[in-house]
């Protein structure tokens, strides 16, 4: 009879605790999503349905604050997010090649500078970039490399490259080196080998570098601030703080244009949310 | 060897060229750079003076340094406690059988730290926004008015404010690491458990927590080195102020050097400062771990 009032006060117990934790999570998880859905929804507000009520869902919605972000040709929202996609483009697909092929080097190839290289690419992960901000400044002003469309290019690809790197390095050393060995007996040439045989089996950690630095890319804001001041040259986060200016009394707005610029991060996200995360982690450990 | 397996040298050399040039030119030229412009004088023109140390006498003087690097210290310590530690309590709930919808609090708890720190800070602003945020309309509508206040516009909690958007933008990045961890202890170690009796804390505590230890440790650093270089977010919310409450060294010496003056100078003998003070914090935290890990071992 004991016995059997235990496993009731446990079960009972059990419940108000799994009660507790299923609330607990699901008020987190509301907190992470409802912003998004927040926004979309005022967005769809007028100014002044909007400061009526906060919270409330849209009466009359319209796209009119979409409308006149997108027709208005003095805020370059539209050419920021043309700008933050090449600068990501290129950069990403940079990062992934140049990893690549250093992080096969410096796993497979025995040289006098291995390690050297090796070890400042470890420095490079370890120095804070923000401590560069200002020198990155001068000497990109004084090569004239800042204002150019390929400016950020140049940083973005040195700062991802060691994580790609050590990621890539990694991967090289569980492939078999009999691979190798067997594409040389065939007459493949060390470039042969390198790109139409190890590439092809390397392919899910260049993914999963891509998928890293899309994001990094895609949201970096403090190079891409001090080292664009041409506005027609400007990537979606500063372009997003110059428009705090224009309109920072106008939220409808302002949530229209974050959503315009955070929905390819959003789709590709919901879309590939399993890859991403499971990428995200792997860079995260190891790096 | 065979020569595709072991080619010549100026094959690995061609390959190697491009990508380390760009590598060094964007990490190791700026660096010895800021050490030099340091020893300057230099207000961004044509006229740059030698004047030795004296950038760095005044910046171990400078208050507003010393307030940012606090600042910064205070956002590491609240961001371990708050990111690691919810994510390490989320994690539980989520491998424990009574919670539901798993897979969705993965997805959406993950979801913030993919969008930018410029775009969660514009939220937080609105949420934080005195006359139409969210936060003082809700305190409006529960009948406690005398509680909204110009929240970001408060010296004495302007520090928690700003530290609320950094600490939820990556509780569900870490809490994925966790649960990764997790997965990988054998799922036998924890029904033992269960058969001895073990509760759910218990268990957290003496059988979870030293299994994971090494994910924990990684997270730790990510957290330190992550809140180090906090700029992003507070750039968007309050910009340092009100005052020089919210400062941290790198919105100091952006601020320096360009937004409220030109100090290429001074700017640059902060940069180094912020260098050294990152690596010192990094490097002391790890070698404090190590010796709290090895000191329990033994």
């Amino acid at each position: 009879m004991a016995g059997k009032s235990i496993k009731t006060n446990s079960k009972f117990a059990n419940g108000i605790l799994g009660f507790f934790m299923n609330a607990m999570l699901i008020l987190f998880s509301l907190s992470c999503i409802f912003p998004l859905i927040w926004m979309f929804y005022s967005s769809l507000k007028t100014k002044r349905e909007f400061y009526a009520d906060v919270t409330g869902l849209p009466e009359n919605p319209t796209f009119q604050n979409f409308i006149d972000l997108l027709s208005n040709p003095n805020n370059n929202l539209l050419s920021a997010m043309l700008n933050s996609v090449r600068t990501t483009f290129l950069s990403v697909v940079l990062i992934v090649i140049c990893g690549y092929v250093l992080g096969y080097i410096l796993s497979r190839i025995n040289f006098k500078g291995n390690r050297v290289i090796y070890i400042m690419l470890l420095m490079g992960m370890l120095i804070p970039v923000h401590a560069l901000l200002v020198p990155v400044y001068i000497v990109y002003k004084d090569l004239n490399l800042s204002n150019q469309w390929f400016t950020l290019i140049i940083p973005y690809v040195a700062f991802g490259l060691p994580i790609a790197v050590f990621l890539v390095e990694g991967y090289i050393k569980a492939i078999p080196i009999e691979l190798e060995e067997a594409a040389a007996i065939d007459g493949s040439s060390f470039s042969k080998t390198l790109f139409s045989i190890i590439l092809p089996v390397s392919r899910p950690i260049l993914v999963t570098i891509a998928i890293i630095q899309t994001f990094a890319c895609w949201n970096e804001f403090s190079f891409a601030l001090i080292l664009i001041k041409d506005s027609a040259l400007q990537t979606v986060p500063p372009a997003l703080t110059m428009f705090k200016g224009q309109f920072s009394s106008d939220f409808p707005k302002t949530m229209a244009a974050l959503l315009i610029t955070m929905s390819p991060i959003v789709v590709l996200y919901f879309t590939f949310s399993k890859q991403i995360i499971k990428g995200m982690v792997a860079g995260a450990v190891k790096g | 060897m065979p020569e595709s397996i072991q080619p010549k040298k100026i094959v690995i050399f061609g390959y190697m060229l491009v990508p380390m040039t760009l590598f060094i030119f964007a990490v190791f030229v700026p660096l010895v750079a800021a050490g030099v412009f340091s020893f300057f004088e230099w207000k961004g023109g044509p006229n740059k003076i030698f004047i030795g140390l004296e950038n760095y006498i005044t910046l171990i003087n400078d208050e507003i340094f010393w307030t940012a690097f606090g600042n910064n210290i205070f956002l590491v310590v609240a961001c371990i406690i708050g990111q690691i530690g919810l994510a390490f309590v989320f994690s539980l709930m989520i491998y424990s059988r009574l919670v539901k919808f798993k897979s969705i609090h993965r997805t959406f708890g993950f979801f913030p730290s993919t969008v930018s720190a410029v775009a969660v800070g514009f939220i937080w602003r609105m949420v934080f926004d005195y006359k139409n945020g969210v936060i003082n309309w809700f305190l409006t509508a529960i009948g406690q008015e005398d509680l909204t206040r110009v929240w970001l516009n408060d010296e004495k909690i302007i520090m928690f404010v700003v530290a609320i958007p950094l600490i939820w933008q990556y509780i569900g990045y870490y809490m994925i690491i966790i649960l990764s961890a997790m997965s990988s202890v054998s799922q036998e170690i924890f029904e033992v458990a269960e058969l001895d009796g073990a509760n759910g804390i218990q268990r957290a505590i003496y059988i979870i927590f030293p299994l994971i230890k090494n994910t924990l440790l990684v997270c730790l650093t990510l957290c330190i080195a992550g809140n180090m270089k906090a700029f992003d977010n507070i750039y968007v919310m309050t910009k340092g102020g009100p005052g020089y409450s919210s400062n941290v060294m790198a919105m100091y010496a952006y601020n320096i050097s360009f937004d409220k003056s030109n100090n290429l100078g001074y700017g640059s003998a902060i940069s180094v400062g912020i260098f050294v003070l990152s690596l010192l914090v990094i490097g002391g935290s790890q070698l404090l771990i190590n010796r709290a890990t090895r000191s329990k071992e033994v």
